[in-house]
């Protein structure tokens, strides 16, 4: 069955152009180029050779060794960048980095495992500081090359990304790496880029055991890296008469932070949050980033005043399906909250605060492109926004002067779109990454129409559209279903809109609401899909395969809260 | 256009449902005359159909028949009683993480980098006259964190709210909450030292043994005598400032024999307790109290809540109070709080302390013992407009706060919370139609109204999140 989709799907590929990936020099013309360093040239040319931008321009005629691709239609942009993500780093073991607050939700045992964990860890390295609080953690050790989710991000259109570590106070020191290398030295853009940090514990009743501690720890950390410093070059000067300076690797590490050579992002969302590490800032006068930055608008001043920048994440707070009659049901905070983020880009902007765009986590990448285009409905300007995802945040990371905007001498660093950028239909068809070239698949849609990514059916009765190939079954239509939850036997509808061989449509249920359907795909043999339901505040990626016979449908889902088996019949139309 | 419009009404609602404090900003700074009511000033008597003239933040007059001065707000406070406004001397309000645990000593950690200013008690604490407090460390630890004082300014930064001329204190602590007792001993968690109360004046002593070598280290360097800067010790710092007078100790405790161990510890070292917290038992030692100089903060009953409470009696706010020892009354509590004057009426009640002296001990003694006597705590000219409107005698529990003002702004106000609450309501039909509020997929149910739901914090002993007690 897979190797069938695969030979279908493989069909469907739009391909533009294809580079030989040896090719020393290429021309990308009659393409649209919004170079974002200057105007945006309407059909114009980018000569890409070794890597860089050799040349670009509107009446530039291809380098006689180059070879050439007609990219009508295209538009290019500057790479994108997402200004914070954990790409590639591996996620934290349990008990382990000392992430999450207080040790607690373990139980005892599982505090008593990780603190001597914690101990056994701290006997093997030079420091006096406890897992957690060390930021000699470099996150250059933890990446890996392979990892597939640097084609995920490619995929979405993403060129650079910052990656930091999981978990800790001390997140790891990040670095700005391309999507795409040998090796991950050959990735790497800027290392280290900064120290990050998170307001939580190291957990194990261990100091610091609260937020109050974890401000003192820093305060207290950041004096004796400077003290450090200064008895290292008086101890380098004459070491007569001196006690050794001693050895210590988190307080080395701290010592670029305290020269303001590099900055630190502090992860802070809420105003309150944000105000206090402002204050920390200017009591500590250091470099400080805001990472997040939900409700930054509201001290845009301060942040102005202060010359903090922030990562600010497009992961929009929105309302998610109730999960029971009973549940808590929202504070005007959280409504004014989610009514309030979308406008938040556009207000630092008229404020001047320099901002670039970050994920923040959000499950499914589509998302950072609509949630762009939300704040340019909310008061910002296009231009603006896309420099917060190209110039703009490559001047918050500090590599503006080697890549963000399509300038000869930058690193060719280009993503290709079809369509508005800011809108539904875009496509990324190519994304170009140190001048090396990478196809991107694109998705079939239904012929309903290309807005049509909310999975609900589309105008028209179910089953609309052209008829399936003759070896792939119609399962269109709408089926009433029991799914086994263990002890809770659950009723839901399924609907299914297909266009050949896939399928959108939705999974309703009155536990846990109207889930899109996603990746639906049809073959001879059977049927699958993936939606997202919401339940009890959780977010459940649900994995279902299975067939139809007749008017009876079956099948799986899982989940990692477990896997549940389905039946039921079809609707009558 | 409707898009537009729906803004527009959202803007138009936004702005009517600041913050009720945010009315008084701005228009009133200058001048507010409160007319004809009965003064109770808590320094001076109580003074009939008397005028208040605030001008600048500051008491600018008070007497019979003043006049207003040109744009300036009057309130009618005839039939309504005047108090200066209430402070409680131990509060945990607008505190997000109040204990830090691991160590026994964490005079490093700075209550000022906690501060909430959205933190809803402030609103309701207003509502009960309040207009400052003392915002300390928990009790887990026998030195713990330092404190801020703060005025409640709802609707401000919490830089404003803080009294930049308090002077600094930190909270110490003995007894139950710090040999915990509480917390049972489990295999392979390591106790925390200390488990008894010897062991906790000892960890006291030693503390002040090593801030007085960490001080002699300085003054050495400083003298030159030493050539390496010593280490800038945020633990041992405050600790310093401590013997110096510098920074007041709020030393919470139960038991007098505690008490006065540590009394006799702070001459020792030459210093002298800013206020003995709770101290429920510190009628046994009102004179050797009286002598060494501190104030008591206590409550005005809880009488035998908890196992080292035991021996607390109704008469102990009297007998310090006859023995010439400063008193206040604290809530440690966000639901406590909003009712201050009625503790301070159990000073009546219970032995017989005047009027006014049962007044002061929710407003100018806590200032006193803060060290901000000087500015507030008291109807006075030159003081700050700090001042609470009843509906009738405060110490009456069918009286309500109508208006509290700070430095003369306006900060809770009876009639334009009830006009708030319609505004809150139109705010959430609105904000109810966005997008973002209304569930995926469905463009079904709007979200519910919320029911009335607000974790109580009990007048028991709490563990909370930090791992410590705050008590």
């Amino acid at each position: 069955m897979r190797s069938k989709l695969c030979l279908l799907s493989f069909a469907a590929i739009c391909l533009f152009f294809s580079i030989a990936t040896d090719a020393q020099s290429y021309a990308i013309t009659n393409a649209r180029i919004v170079t974002v360093s200057g105007a945006t040239i309407e059909k114009g040319t980018v000569v890409v050779r070794n890597g860089l931008i050799d040349a670009v321009g509107a009446n530039l005629k291809a380098p006689a060794d180059a070879q050439v691709f007609d990219a009508t239609g295209l538009t290019v942009y500057p790479g994108f960048i997402d200004s914070l993500t954990n790409l590639g780093t591996p996620a934290p073991q349990a008990g382990g980095q000392g992430g999450g607050g207080g040790g607690g939700g373990g139980g005892f045992a599982a505090q008593i495992a990780a603190q001597q964990q914690q101990q056994q860890l701290q006997q093997q390295s030079i420091t006096n500081y406890p897992l957690g609080l060390r930021p000699e953690r470099d996150v250059l050790d933890e990446v890996r090359a392979t990892e597939a989710t640097f084609e995920t991000a490619r995929n979405a259109g993403f060129t650079t990304v910052v990656t930091t570590g999981r978990g800790g106070i001390f997140n790891g020191q990040s670095v700005v790496i391309n999507l795409a290398g040998d090796n991950v030295s050959s990735m790497v853009v800027k290392a280290p880029f900064a120290q990050h940090f998170t307001f939580t514990t190291v957990g194990g009743g261990v100091y610091p055991a609260s937020l109050l501690g974890t401000f003192s720890a820093l305060r207290q950390m950041l004096l004796d890296a400077q003290r450090l410093q200064d008895m290292q070059r008086a101890y380098a000067a004459d070491p007569k008469g001196m006690p050794r300076p001693p050895v210590d690797r988190s307080l080395e590490a701290l010592i670029p932070v305290v020269a303001r050579q590099i900055p630190i992002v502090f992860n802070a969302n809420n105003e309150n949050e944000i105000v206090r590490v402002l204050d920390l800032i200017k009591e500590l006068n250091i470099r400080g980033i805001i990472a997040g930055g939900q409700e930054a608008w509201k001290v845009a001043g301060r942040l102005k005043e202060q010359n903090v920048p922030v990562l600010l994440s497009l992961n929009f707070p929105k309302r998610t399906a109730a999960a029971s009659p009973d549940a808590d049901p929202d504070s005007l905070e959280t409504l004014n909250l989610r009514a309030e983020t979308p406008r938040g880009a556009a207000r630092l902007a008229q404020a001047g605060v320099k901002f670039g765009f970050q994920s923040g986590g959000m499950t499914s990448l589509a998302d950072f492109f609509t949630n762009a285009a939300k704040t340019t409905e909310n008061g910002l300007t296009k231009d603006a926004a896309i420099r917060a995802m190209t110039l703009g945040a490559a001047e918050v990371l500090g590599i503006d002067n080697r890549t963000g905007s399509i300038e000869p001498g930058k690193i060719a660093n280009l993503t290709l779109v079809r369509g508005d950028l800011l809108a539904r239909d875009k496509f990324v068809p190519q994304v170009v990454i140190d001048g090396k070239v990478f196809e991107i698949r694109e998705p079939v849609r239904p012929a309903g129409g290309r807005g049509n990514q909310g999975g609900t059916p589309g105008p028209g009765a179910p089953g609309a559209g052209a008829a399936p190939p003759a070896d792939v079954p119609n399962i269109a239509g709408s089926y009433a279903i029991t799914i086994e939850i263990p002890g809770q036997p659950t009723g839901a509808t399924l609907t299914f809109v297909q266009q050949g061989n896939t399928f959108t449509g939705q999974l309703v249920s009155s536990s846990f609401g109207t889930s899109p359907i996603r990746d639906g795909k049809v073959a001879a043999d059977g049927f699958s899909f993936t939606t997202v339901v919401e339940l009890g505040g959780q977010t459940i990626q649900v994995t279902a395969t299975g067939r139809v016979t007749g008017n009876a449908i079956s099948g799986t889902m899982d989940s990692t809260a477990g896997s549940a088996g389905f039946s039921g019949t079809k609707n009558p139309n | 256009m409707k898009k537009i419009t729906a803004y527009l009404v959202l803007f138009l609602l936004s702005v009517a449902s600041l913050p009720v404090s945010s009315m008084g900003q701005g228009q009133s700074r200058n001048s507010v005359l409160i007319k004809g009511g009965t003064v109770m000033t808590a320094s001076r008597g109580t003074l009939e159909a008397t005028d208040i003239l605030v001008q600048n933040g500051k008491i600018a007059r008070i007497g019979k028949g003043l006049t207003a001065p040109a744009g300036a707000r009057t309130i009618d406070a005839t039939g309504k009683f005047v108090t200066p406004g209430i402070i409680d001397c131990h509060s945990h309000a607008m505190v997000s993480s109040i204990n830090e645990g691991s160590y026994s000593v964490t005079s490093m950690v700075r209550i000022r980098d906690m501060l909430d200013p959205s933190d809803m008690t402030i609103y309701r604490a207003l509502a009960g006259g309040v207009t400052g407090a003392n915002l300390l460390h928990g009790s887990a630890n026998s030195i713990g964190g330092q404190n801020s004082v703060v005025k409640f300014k709802w609707g401000r930064s919490a830089e404003e709210m803080v009294v930049a001329d308090a002077p600094p204190g930190i909270k110490f602590a003995m007894g139950e909450n710090v040999r915990r007792t509480t917390q049972s001993a489990l295999p392979g968690v390591p106790l925390r030292y200390p488990r008894t109360r010897q062991g906790t004046i000892e960890v006291i002593r030693d503390a002040f043994l090593r801030a007085r070598d960490y001080k002699q280290s300085w003054d050495d360097f400083r003298a030159k005598k030493t050539r390496v800067q010593p280490r800038k010790d945020l633990e041992l710092e405050p600790i310093v400032e401590i013997i110096e007078g510098k920074r007041l100790v709020h030393a919470h405790g139960y038991r007098s024999d505690e008490h006065l161990n540590l009394l006799r510890l702070a001459e020792e070292f030459g210093f002298k307790i800013g206020t003995l917290q709770h101290a429920l038992e510190a009628y046994k030692i009102a004179p050797e109290i009286a002598k060494h100089g501190a104030g008591v903060s206590i409550f005005a009953d809880s009488w035998g809540y908890k196992l080292e409470a035991y021996d607390s009696i109704p008469y102990n706010g009297y007998i310090l109070w006859k023995n010439g020892v400063n008193v206040s009354i604290n809530s440690d509590s966000g639901e406590r709080i909003r009712r201050l004057n009625l503790d301070a009426a159990k000073m009546m009640k219970y032995g017989g302390v005047p009027e006014e002296d049962s007044l002061k001990m929710i407003t100018l003694n806590p200032a006193i013992q803060l060290g901000i006597g000087k500015r507030t705590g008291s109807l006075e000219v030159g003081k700050d407009a700090d001042i609470v409107v009843w509906t009738g005698h405060p110490f009456s529990a069918f009286s309500r706060v109508e208006t509290t003002m700070i430095e003369g702004e306006t900060y809770f106000d009876r009639a334009a919370d009830a006009e708030g609450r319609a505004n809150m309501a139109r705010e959430r039909e609105a904000l109810e139609k966005i997008d973002a509020n209304r569930p995926p997929g469905s463009g079904g149910t709007p979200p519910r109204v919320p029911a009335e739901r607000r974790e109580e914090r009990g007048h028991d002993e709490i563990i909370d999140t930090d791992g410590g007690t705050h008590r």
